[in-house]
């Protein structure tokens, strides 16, 4: 087994009374694409929130590549090559798509606007680089957030639902570029609620139900799994 | 009322209302900056600008420093207290609800006067540098207008070459567009914070700094000011960073217009019931507030 990428121990997070996330457990090896489902509330974004320091967890660790995350701020966690994108898209409408990308840096801005741009034009948004990120259509807003994560060559990325609300093409090409990513030797773990694009694209997956994992495995025995019916659909 | 109108007193105080407009809009770029980023009301503002105009008075009765060589010295020195005023102070109600705000930059208003009436006394203080007046044609406008509108204008212009151009600015704006996201990005939004507020108060204190040759400086100069850069952002939109340019010129033009017609009491409140006006007409300002 590879060291992992990321390793999410038994980690907790509660609002008030209600446990977001109990004690879920992960492990993610470099070069893969994990999947995270579960109905709705039951935690998928606070996991992502706490792993990205935007959450503070209660209880538990997270290590990334071997070392503790867990307690350091978001913008540490950014830099540490940690990426990730939203479940309602937010680019800053108002910098340009450019622009955008421009402020995941860190090192020289000479190198900095070279790789935006190419980042654009592997989306083909190269001709609109210097419209406002809010005039952009849904589509193309989805992609400057997705471009905008690779700025910094993560070695981990977190989708958050990143087919919703995508027509069919742009879907085939977001779902390549994660697959070309993952081909990289980067580890990509996804939420996402189209099951189609789970089976297609994860090799495993996790599943939460109130905060709890409940299962986890390839796509085709996840799918077969009696507790996972029942979380989606009742006994 | 019979008042005659020349054409040349027209042009008189339009010139003279876009002169003062530049400072209005400099100093409220700044209460915009705050408000825009941390989503926070600095009532402290204009107290800040007073220390700024003392500053430059001490430098200029102390050590005979040109009051205009100054202008950078305020602000480098009000840059400093407004970051350690966000690092000890004002962090603490970035996320908090808006009353909670209020309520600590009052407080700090306060104690900034009460603290330079005790360190500074409240004699009024002149910086006797400059008077009289350049004509042009049949106006004339006093020097000292004239000069605070040109470092106005150039220390604005500076501000926003920041805010559009360096990696810093792109920053400030991120963080004021999505804080959230910024933090995601890889964007340090507490050292944001308090370079903005840093920024912001030298943005006042480039103000205090320019009346400071104009008007008599004492510690209860700066309240008004904290009014009149509110009203500046509110016309403007809150946080539109262009609109409190276009916020700042038009109360310079308002009150000197209204200085035309009314006695000088009555044009004091002319500000208050603009702001009223706009309040009640167009809330979201005239250029329309930030979308979120």
């Amino acid at each position: 087994m590879a060291a992992p990428v990321l390793e999410v121990d038994a980690l907790s997070k509660h609002f008030g009374g209600v446990a977001a996330v109990a004690g879920v457990s992960l492990r993610l090896e470099p070069g893969r694409i994990y999947g995270l489902i579960g109905p709705n509330g039951s935690g998928k974004t606070t996991l992502f929130n706490c792993i990205t320091g935007l959450e503070r967890r209660d209880a538990g660790r997270v290590l990334f590549n071997g070392r503790r995350i867990d307690g350091l701020k978001p913008f540490e966690v950014a830099r540490l090559g940690i990426g990730r994108t939203f479940q309602i898209i937010r680019v800053f409408p108002e910098l340009s798509a450019l622009e955008n990308l421009l402020v995941v840096t860190d090192g020289p801005l000479a190198a900095a606007r070279t790789r935006a741009l190419e980042l654009l034009r592997f989306v083909n948004l190269e001709g609109l680089k210097d419209e406002y990120a809010g005039n952009l259509s849904y589509g193309q807003q989805k992609l400057v957030e997705f471009v905008r994560v690779l700025m910094r060559d993560p070695t981990l990325v977190l989708l958050d639902e990143p087919a919703a609300g995508v027509n069919r093409t742009l879907l085939n090409d977001l779902l390549d570029a994660v697959r070309r990513l993952r081909d990289e030797g980067k580890t990509i773990l996804l939420v996402e609620h189209d099951m189609k694009v789970v089976m297609g694209l994860c090799e495993t997956v996790f599943v939460l139900d109130h905060g709890e994992k409940i299962a986890e495995g390839p796509p085709g025995l996840i799918q077969a799994d009696e507790r996972v019916i029942e979380a989606y659909f009742g006994r | 009322m019979n008042v005659v109108v020349t054409p040349t007193m027209v042009g008189q105080v339009v010139i003279s209302g876009i002169l003062a407009g530049a400072l209005y809009a400099m100093v409220a770029l700044g209460l915009a900056l705050i408000f825009g980023v941390m989503r926070v009301i600095n009532i402290a503002h204009g107290p800040l600008l007073m220390l700024g105009a003392y500053t430059t008075y001490f430098l200029y009765a102390g050590l005979g420093l040109n009051p205009y060589l100054s202008v950078p010295v305020s602000m480098a020195v009000l840059f400093v207290i407004g970051a350690v005023l966000q690092r000890t102070l004002v962090f603490r109600v970035v996320d908090a609800p808006e009353l909670s705000s209020l309520l600590l930059t009052f407080g700090i208003s306060i104690a900034l006067v009460n603290l330079a009436q005790l360190a500074f006394t409240s004699d009024l203080r002149a910086v006797e540098y400059l008077t009289g007046s350049w004509g042009l044609g049949p106006f004339a406008f006093s020097k000292t207008r004239v000069l605070a509108f040109v470092f106005a204008a150039g220390v604005t212009t500076l501000a926003f070459l920041l805010l559009q151009r360096t990696r810093l600015g792109r920053a400030i704006r991120a963080t004021s567009q999505s804080r959230e996201v910024a933090m995601v990005c890889g964007v340090n939004v507490g050292r944001i914070h308090t370079i903005t507020f840093g920024l912001a108060s030298a943005l006042a204190a480039a103000g205090g700094a320019l009346i400071a040759v104009v008007v008599a400086v004492q510690p209860e100069m700066g309240q008004v000011w904290t009014f009149k850069s509110f009203l500046v952002i509110v016309l403007g939109g809150a946080g539109n960073y262009p609109g409190a340019l276009l916020g700042g010129v038009l109360l310079g033009l308002v009150e000197q217009i209204a200085s035309l017609f009314l006695t000088s009491q009555l044009s004091e409140v002319v500000a208050y019931v603009l702001l009223v006006v706009v309040l009640l007409v167009r809330p979201t300002g005239l250029l329309g507030g930030r979308q979120t």
